[in-house]
């Protein structure tokens, strides 16, 4: 009984988000002291899927973001993450990757912010998804080292002596074996990039539009209605996560 | 024949391996007893080119492995523990040294049984590692090592981890697969009976230092093996046991 309740309540919570920012997506012209908004349109969802707007280039460009870094952080983090398992100085690798963590992403962005510069990669695509990689890479690199076992080296040189070539081994023990970790970092780096602020205003010079950089811009601007649709977009993949491991999560409670 | 001569290597200022010297004719089955810390698994795993040593030569028929990587020396090492690939059911962990090498499909399958008969685990084909004991375990990682006839089997005490009955089959199995196959193998161990056993020549290793003897007795004689400190112990358990008249 205890177990159904919490599970109502969490997804309700969960739900009633989307219903609020889904209802304020289509709303129009909403004056106190009015519950609801006085008018519903289907114009913002619209201009989303059909015209050209801005806020289809910020969803497509936080796609591309996104997955980009995804993949350029956990293929690197994985390699990487492996190198630094069998470094000599392991720990202080690691330190090292830890670093980005210490700082805030805005003071980190400060320190980054004349490399940018001087590169002219400030205010384009390139210096976003190099910034937002400063985050992400060193994420995966810390994420991959719990793989990187003794055990999985040893699989790895056993591997060897039977006679299989680096790229046999990659394809036919580690990667099949490493499958599950990949995803997830994957998505977790994804999501980094996905909700990235801080970075991506200081090196985009507000002229690249991400969803998030978007969702403030509205919110900012008072547009309510347009800033609940960008939410909710930015809801999206995580809650495809949620439902993806639904099993996972509520089995615990 | 395998040669390793003057092979050295230390950690930290430390021998490990110091000036190793021995020769393995094919076919035969070397056993070199050591306690823990004595330099075996580095003896192994330089054979097998996982590590570099400092100095000295292996040569195999008279050819230099120095700069031979790992997968092309034909010599595998097999751990302690059974290292199966955890994601393989046993039958494609068996097959893994013929799907390296290429080998056409029914070849595989043919020889994959064969030997799993040998090693009476046809039943086990498609189950995955963890769903076997220990024992059949180290079978599967005994089979998927000689299923392509290496050139030399580096074995780090396989039988460690298993129980005194498991041991004892798994010693009885390793001899009669090495006297069928011709198996040349470097047999590591710190048991002496294991030792006695399987091997057809004997070592002593104590501090990265090998001593090789001429033959069965020289190296029950030698009082550094503990061979002797053995049978006199159970001897004695025996004589404890035996009732009196």
């Amino acid at each position: 009984m205890g177990r159904k309740i919490l599970t109502t309540i969490l997804a309700s919570a969960i739900l009633l988000t989307f219903l609020f920012f889904g209802m304020l997506s289509v709303g129009q012209a909403w004056f106190y002291p009015g519950i609801l908004p006085q008018r519903f349109s289907l114009q913002s969802w619209q201009e989303l899927l059909v015209g050209q707007s801005e806020l289809q280039e910020g969803l497509l460009l936080s796609l591309v973001l996104g997955v980009g870094v995804a993949i350029l952080s956990t293929l690197s983090g994985f390699v990487i993450s492996k190198e630094i398992s069998r470094a000599k100085y392991k720990n202080r690798w690691l330190l090292l990757a830890y670093w980005p963590f210490v700082l805030s992403p805005v003071v980190l962005a400060i320190l980054v912010q004349r490399f940018f510069l001087l590169t002219g990669m400030s205010g384009e695509v390139i210096g976003v998804l190099l910034g937002q990689l400063i985050l992400a890479f060193p994420f995966a690199v810390i994420f991959f080292q719990s793989f990187w076992s003794h055990e999985v080296l040893q699989l790895e040189e056993q591997s060897q002596t039977l006679g299989a070539p680096a790229a046999y081994t990659l394809q036919n023990v580690l990667l099949p074996l490493a499958k599950p970790l990949l995803l997830i970092c994957f998505f977790q780096t994804f999501l980094i990039s996905w909700f990235e602020y801080g970075l991506t205003q200081f090196i985009g010079l507000g002229k690249v539009k991400t969803l998030t950089i978007l969702v403030f811009k509205y919110v900012n601007e008072a547009n309510i209605f347009h800033a609940a649709l960008a939410s909710l977009l930015i809801m999206l993949p995580p809650a495809l996560l949620l439902w993806l491991n639904k099993k996972f999560i509520f089995r615990g409670i | 024949m395998l040669t390793i001569q003057n092979l050295h290597k230390a950690y930290h200022s430390q021998n490990v391996l110091d000036q190793v010297s021995l020769e393995l004719p094919q076919g035969q089955v070397l056993a070199v007893l050591g306690r823990s810390g004595c330099g075996k698994t580095t003896l192994l795993k330089t054979a097998a080119g996982l590590l570099q040593p400092d100095a000295g030569s292996i040569k195999w028929a008279g050819e230099s492995m120095d700069l031979v990587p790992p997968r092309e020396r034909e010599m595998v090492y097999l751990f302690q523990e059974p290292l199966l690939f955890p994601h393989l059911s046993v039958f494609e962990n068996i097959a893994y040294g013929l799907r390296v090498r290429k080998v056409k499909e029914a070849e595989v399958q043919q020889k994959v049984e064969h030997l799993l008969q040998e090693l009476e685990l046809q039943e086990h084909a498609q189950k995955k590692p963890s769903q076997l004991s220990g024992g059949q375990r180290q079978r599967v990682a005994f089979g998927r090592a000689i299923i392509f006839l290496p050139r030399v089997l580096l074995l780090d005490e396989p039988f460690a981890s298993l129980d005194a009955q498991t041991r004892a089959t798994m010693q009885k199995l390793f001899l009669r697969l090495a006297r069928k196959y011709n198996i040349t193998a470097l047999f590591v161990t710190h048991d002496v009976k294991e030792a006695l056993l399987t091997g057809d020549r004997f070592a002593y290793m104590a501090a990265g230092k090998i001593k090789i003897y001429t033959s069965r007795e020289a190296f029950i004689e030698d009082p550094a093996t503990g061979v002797r400190d053995e049978l006199a112990f159970w001897n004695s358990i025996d004589q404890k046991i035996t009732p009196l008249p």
